[in-house]
């Protein structure tokens, strides 16, 4: 299908149309923080965003959610299914590594015979309308772990940022279903395309960490009590300012609050980590990860190692907003550099 | 005119030198400082146990984190087959030596094990409001030229009069060192400070203690809504320290733990009421979390009432107890029947 031209003063337009089916999550300025919000008028839309700070997985994964209420009457309990939410979503102007981010989620909400409805639900009915990173942040390295700032697949729909326009092109069935009613796009030109093909080379240069993801890996494999944990867990202070909001952590805590006094009450699930004192903490009392050393390594391990290893894919998309919020600096990418030099040296000393 | 940039280097090579001579002669096992972080307005805590090291340790207005907070539990590590405690020289500003004060009289750590590496602070930046002012770009660089901070992304370049970004507590903190007295004297060194009386008028809560109770109601729940429970802000309070934090209580569960407003508010409130009399003011919380939300409103209001119901400002002294340790006939307590 041909791409299509949408200029930026047309976004209200777009917005409003949208809207009628849809509802619209857009980048948004919350005093000073970026997120995704839902939005009704395309003005509120903050367009020159790098990424958004809390990742768009709170869309089809909220921070808390209900997953059935319950009555009480004697012995008898009844309980409430939450209703399916059928509601039709479209995220515009999620980046390419956030989308891959959705990807990762369904692995695990999709694995095997367990099927979780609440976020199958909720990610069956939305639409990603995403924007290649003409700027990539420092911090970003989605290049190492087979992403690209311009990656297209993951989408519905793609769109490249020509400063005053946007070149769309329809990816998915459902994408190219969307475009087709929007009948007043213009048609792309070929300076238009040959452009995007150019932002495109510019903003991969312009990423500057490239990390050797199999190396990790493979240390990662076989390395499971070198001392170099201690040093990289030295200064964690077990806040969950990465995991929680890490695009691909999947984490959440399940919890029964009890209305005692109205005979009801509502199961939830709300995000956790495995930072956290209580993430592996058994009934016995025991917790195999007692200590910053257990929950740093398994933070890696999981998105290093279990991942490629169960799914095959890599459970980090390299968006860099652990790096950014950590607040003892404790930075990803120096993490595996680590483990990487050590590796290096290893295979040296086998060769040898 | 100030140069904050040769202030930070006299305190630096100072820090340097004394911690370098702590490891030669075998005063201390460890040094806990602050070392250069890899993105602007950040520092990474480092644990240095080389002299060789020591060079690692900088002193930049980004320096937030409250190192104190590694003090509990102790540091220990095993020698010849025995766990040992180490003897830490950490690097203190003023809000970190009090931490240390306010932790020892709450018999938390070891006198013997501690060495109060004393530094003149000159301020920290409040670099979540200058993310925040600097909005959807990125900050590539700063750097400090007089008494001005220039922030640098791409296409852009701007100037911050360094005294007005500063965090709003170090704007009127007057235990810049930390506070000696005769009980700690062989417990620091460096830089450190008499402090004798403390004129604090706490008048950054003025507008807040201005609003009517239904206007304090709306504009905390408009600060906190953001939070997403992330915890960050106990994580890197050195006073917050319980082995079993109240709001992981789950058998049975005390509070809860939705991030419905109800339930944040009460997490904050009573995070806020448990270091009444002990929170000494380091902005960590503020500095650490993520959403960027201002959360020493709620501790500098508590203190404002501390101060003036009982005379007390936490981490001063080791002699005289905090209030919600102590108990007097003649505390006032007409609080209980009305309170305006």
């Amino acid at each position: 299908m041909q791409e299509k031209i949408i200029f930026k003063k047309e976004i209200p337009k777009l917005v409003k149309e949208l809207t009628k089916e849809y509802i619209l999550y857009a980048p948004k300025n919350v005093k000073g923080n970026i997120e995704y919000k839902r939005v009704n008028d395309g003005k509120d839309i903050e367009l020159e965003f790098l990424n958004s700070k809390v990742p768009p997985k709170e869309i089809v994964f909220p921070r808390m959610e209900t997953m059935f209420t319950y009555t009480r009457n004697g012995k008898n309990i009844e309980i409430q299914k939450s209703k399916k939410v059928e509601d039709k979503n479209i995220i515009f102007g999620i980046r390419p590594c956030d989308a891959h981010s959705f990807v990762l989620l369904e692995q695990f909400f999709n694995f095997g015979e367990f099927k979780d409805d609440l976020f199958l639900n909720k990610r069956k009915n939305t639409i990603l309308m995403g924007i290649g990173c003409n700027t990539p942040r420092n911090t970003c390295f989605c290049t190492s772990l087979e992403g690209h700032p311009f990656k297209k697949d993951d989408m519905d729909i793609f769109m490249v940022d020509l400063d005053d326009r946007y070149v769309v092109t329809p990816i998915s069935d459902t994408g190219k279903e969307i475009i087709k009613r929007l009948s007043w796009l213009v048609d792309a030109k070929e300076e238009d395309l040959e452009k995007a093909i150019e932002l495109s080379k510019k903003a991969e240069s312009m990423i500057s960490t490239t990390l050797e993801i199999q190396d990790s890996y493979d240390f990662l494999d076989s390395e499971f009590s070198d001392p170099i944990w201690k040093e990289i867990s030295e200064t964690c202070m077990g806040c969950g300012s990465c995991s929680f909001l890490c695009p691909t952590c999947t984490c959440f805590d399940v919890i029964d609050e009890e209305d005692q006094y109205n005979n009801r009450g509502r199961r939830m699930r709300i995000w956790d980590t495995c930072q956290f004192c209580l993430y592996s903490l058994h009934t016995s009392g025991h917790n195999p990860r007692d200590s910053s050393i257990e929950r740093c390594r398994n933070r890696i391990l999981h998105k290093f190692s279990y991942y490629p290893t169960n799914y095959n894919l890599i459970g980090c998309v390299g968006c860099g907003r652990c790096i950014q919020l950590c607040p003892v600096n404790n930075d990803l990418r120096v993490i595996l550099r680590k483990l990487n030099e050590i590796q290096k040296k290893e295979e040296k000393t086998i060769v040898a | 005119m100030v140069d904050i940039k040769n202030e930070n280097q006299k305190i630096e090579e100072k820090m340097r030198n004394v911690a370098r001579d702590l490891l030669k002669e075998k005063k201390v096992d460890l040094i806990i400082g602050y070392s250069e972080g890899t993105l602007p307005l950040a520092s990474a805590p480092v644990f240095i146990r080389d002299e060789q090291e020591v060079d690692k340790l900088v002193w930049n207005n980004s320096c937030y984190v409250n190192l104190a907070k590694y003090l509990i539990p102790n540091i220990r590590e095993n020698i010849n087959g025995e766990l040992v405690d180490l003897k830490v020289g950490i690097i203190s500003k003023g809000c970190v030596a009090r931490s240390i004060i306010h932790l020892l009289v709450e018999h938390q750590i070891n006198k013997e094990n501690i060495i109060i590496i004393g530094i003149n602070c000159n301020g920290i930046l409040n670099r979540r409001r200058i993310e925040k002012e600097i909005g959807a770009h990125e900050i590539t660089e700063t750097e400090l030229s007089g008494d001005h901070l220039i922030v640098k992304g791409n296409k852009f370049e701007k100037k911050f009069k360094f005294n007005d970004y500063m965090n709003e507590l170090c704007k009127h903190c007057e235990i810049r060192a930390p506070p000696i007295s005769d009980s700690l004297k062989d417990n620091i060194v460096g830089e450190c400070q008499e402090v004798d009386s403390l004129e604090d008028p706490f008048e950054d809560i003025v507008d807040f203690e201005k609003k009517s109770a239904d206007e304090k109601w709306a504009f905390m729940n408009e600060v906190l809504k953001d939070c997403t429970r992330c915890y960050a802000c106990r994580e890197a309070c050195p006073l917050c320290y319980c082995n079993l934090c109240f709001v992981d209580q789950n058998l049975p569960t005390w509070f809860g733990k939705t991030s419905e407003i109800s339930d944040i508010l009460i997490f904050h409130m009573v995070r806020g009421l448990h270091l009444a009399g002990r929170c000494v003011e380091c902005g960590a919380c503020s500095s650490v979390c993520p959403m960027g939300i201002d959360l020493s409103l709620i501790n500098r209001k508590i203190n404002k009432v501390v101060k003036d119901r009982f005379d007390f400002v936490s981490g001063l002294s080791l002699e005289k107890l905090s209030p919600m340790m102590t108990y007097k006939m003649n505390d006032k307590q007409e609080f209980m029947l009305e309170e305006n």
